[in-house]
Order: structure tokens, then C-alpha cells, then sequence
């Protein structure tokens, strides 16, 4: 196992002096799921809904659309309606508790349809939704939802993931703590009622959202993550570092 | 590292047995944690509890440990350290990992 040429943690200062702001951002970014009550600025959120309108897309064609939630009363809603639909989730595929064993193939089959949103991680999450254990918008003061537009070149999706990472990293850099929510995909896909409640039809599809609002405490440490196999081919030869 | 076989290509497995699945671990120092409950707060999986005025992650926990490091992070004291990060076998296994690293520049 070849180790990347770079510079390890252990010379603190070293690191700290090379790198730059935008890098600090990247590294001490974390998801937050522990908010104050205060409401985050409205001036604050348009500087981040601006971070997001200067993202790349493919074709210049910004198949987003933006909407700012800091209306308590919505954003309970919205949980609720996922937590009942997580609720059947977890009634359609849990296995794992004895005296459940004859819903197997039940389990077997519904994963095996969708395997993505039935993965062992996100099933972990549908359990504790389900039992309100995780809370999903952990009380953030404000919320944006991001929806792509259909049409939009070649993949809307990674379109909309970009401008999102751009508003994540601009809330950061003004001290702000950010989540990317991803469940709340399941309120816009089998229920019409928040469809027609923020007017979303064709050609807008809801692709991710984000809870922003004032960290607890200090979250902002550099943790480990694990390394990644880089395949390097120059001078005509190929080498693997992590 | 490993590639997928043909086997785990085609067959998911239901992972309802504990060594299909290794979670993620970490190692709360006693001596320095002092009970506040942030790790707990900030943990996304409910991995966390705090037992005697001390975090920790109970065995034979059902909710898995995803090795996140938001605990670490929010962890005022530096208490706690992520040992091991989570990792599937068959269909989902996690392949072209190396050992955990502190950020490098």
C-alpha cells in the first residue's frame, strides 16, 4: 500500500499555516444536528442562496429552484408526513427482530426493488425516524429545499448537488451549521399533499434540501476519514496511493 | 482491496446477521469526558448514550455506528476518537478503502 505524497496531520502548525481559507471551510465543515432556537438572519440566506446561484451547471442551464422554509409550523409538517411514511417503510422491511422472520421475503423482495433506498444505512435511519429517535430536521430555524428542473443537460441532479455544497460551504465560512436532509424526498414522492402545498409539478422534481441555523457548542473539529484507492497514471506507468 | 465477486454481484444479503455488517467503533478517554452530552446530541445513528455521567457506546447496540466523526468533532474536551469506520461484505461491501487518516495537505 503506497502512501499519497502528502503532508500528515502530525505537523499541526505546518498544516495550519498551508492551508488556505476555502481549504479550513472543506476540512472543518460537519454536518450539524444540534441548533440554537435563534433565527438565522435573512440576510445571511440570501448571501447563501447567492453562493448557490454562481454554482457550475452543464450547459450553464441552473435546472434549481429554491425554497426558503422559516416557518416552524411547515417544516413540522413536513417531518411528520415523513415519519408516518418511514413508519410503513419500517413496518414493510424489518426483519431483524426476532419473532418477525416470516416477513423475510417481504424484506428480501422490497430491497431487492429499490435497493438504493433500502441499504443498511438508510434502514438504520428509517428505523430511528420511525421511532422518533432522529429527528429530521434536528429543530433547524431554517430550511431550504432544492428541486431540480427535469429538463436541465445531462444530470440535474449533480447540478443541484453542486449548488448545494457551494450554500453548505457559505453557511459554514459565516459560522453557520448546516445538514443535507435527504428524507424528506419521501413527502414529495408518495404524498401529494406538500406538492400541491408549495405548488410543485412538472417540471420540478424535489432533489435535496438543507437545514441551516446557529451550531450548539463547538462542532467544527477536523475528524478522520478513511483514505481512498487514487490510481496515478504518468510516465507511462500506473501506481495505486491512499 | 477487495473487488466483488460474482456471488456478492448478484445476491444481496439481508444483513440480519451481526458479521455481515461491521459497524463503526469509537473510544471515549473516562478520563477526560465529563458528561455533557453533546456526542449524544450529535450523533446521527443514536449510537451514544451517557451512563454514570459518561458517554458510551453500549454493545449489542441495534443502530450502527457509521465511523462520522461528528462526535469527535463537537467533543469539547478531545475525548473521544473513531477506532474503526463501518464496513459491509457482500453485495454492499466496501471496497478501495484505506486505513483511517487526519486530514493531509
Amino acid at each position: 500500500m503506497e502512501k499519497a505524497n502528502v503532508i500528515p496531520m502530525d505537523d499541526l502548525e505546518q498544516l495550519k499555516s498551508s492551508y488556505t481559507a476555502t481549504e479550513e471551510v472543506i476540512l472543518k465543515r460537519r454536518s450539524i444536528r444540534l441548533y440554537k432556537k435563534k433565527q438565522v438572519p435573512e440576510f445571511m440566506i440570501n448571501r447563501i442562496l447567492e453562493a448557490g446561484r454562481f454554482a457550475p451547471s452543464a450547459g450553464n442551464c441552473q435546472p434549481w429552484k429554491f425554497i426558503v422554509i422559516r416557518d416552524p409550523k411547515v417544516i413540522k409538517g413536513l417531518t411528520d408526513t415523513t415519519i408516518k411514511i418511514c413508519k410503513i417503510f419500517k413496518a414493510l422491511i424489518d426483519y431483524r427482530f426476532p419473532g418477525k422472520r416470516w416477513r423475510l421475503p417481504i424484506a428480501k423482495f422490497n430491497i431487492k426493488m429499490k435497493p438504493k433506498d433500502l441499504h443498511p444505512v438508510p434502514f438504520g435511519a428509517v428505523t430511528l425516524i420511525a421511532d422518533g429517535k432522529l429527528g429530521l430536521y434536528h429543530d433547524a430555524p431554517t430550511v431550504i429545499l432544492i428541486f431540480k428542473d427535469v429538463r436541465g443537460v445531462s444530470n440535474p441532479d449533480l447540478d443541484c448537488g453542486i449548488a448545494g455544497q457551494n450554500m453548505v460551504l457559505a453557511a459554514h465560512s459565516m459560522g453557520l451549521g448546516t445538514c443535507w436532509v435527504g428524507f424528506v424526498k419521501l413527502a414529495f414522492q408518495y404524498v401529494l399533499k406538500w406538492k400541491r402545498f408549495f405548488g410543485i409539478s412538472y417540471p420540478y422534481k424535489f432533489a435535496t434540501s438543507i437545514a441551516v441555523g446557529w451550531p450548539v457548542g463547538d462542532p467544527d473539529g477536523l475528524v478522520t476519514r478513511a483514505t481512498h484507492a487514487v490510481d496515478w497514471y504518468e510516465n507511462g506507468s500506473k501506481k495505486t496511493v491512499f | 482491496m477487495g473487488n466483488l465477486s460474482f456471488k456478492e454481484k448478484h445476491r444481496i444479503p439481508i444483513y440480519d446477521d451481526p458479521t455481515q455488517i461491521n459497524n463503526g467503533l469509537v473510544e471515549v478517554d473516562t478520563g477526560k469526558c465529563t458528561g455533557c452530552g453533546f456526542c449524544v446530541k450529535a450523533c446521527p445513528a443514536d449510537a451514544l448514550v451517557i451512563e454514570n455521567k459518561l458517554s458510551k457506546m453500549p454493545e449489542n447496540h441495534i443502530n450502527e455506528c457509521m465511523g462520522c466523526g461528528d462526535c469527535v468533532a463537537i467533543c469539547p474536551e478531545d475525548a473521544i476518537v473513531v477506532t474503526k469506520g463501518y464496513e459491509y461484505t457482500g453485495f454492499y461491501k466496501t471496497i478501495d478503502r484505506g486505513k483511517f487518516e487526519w486530514p493531509r495537505l
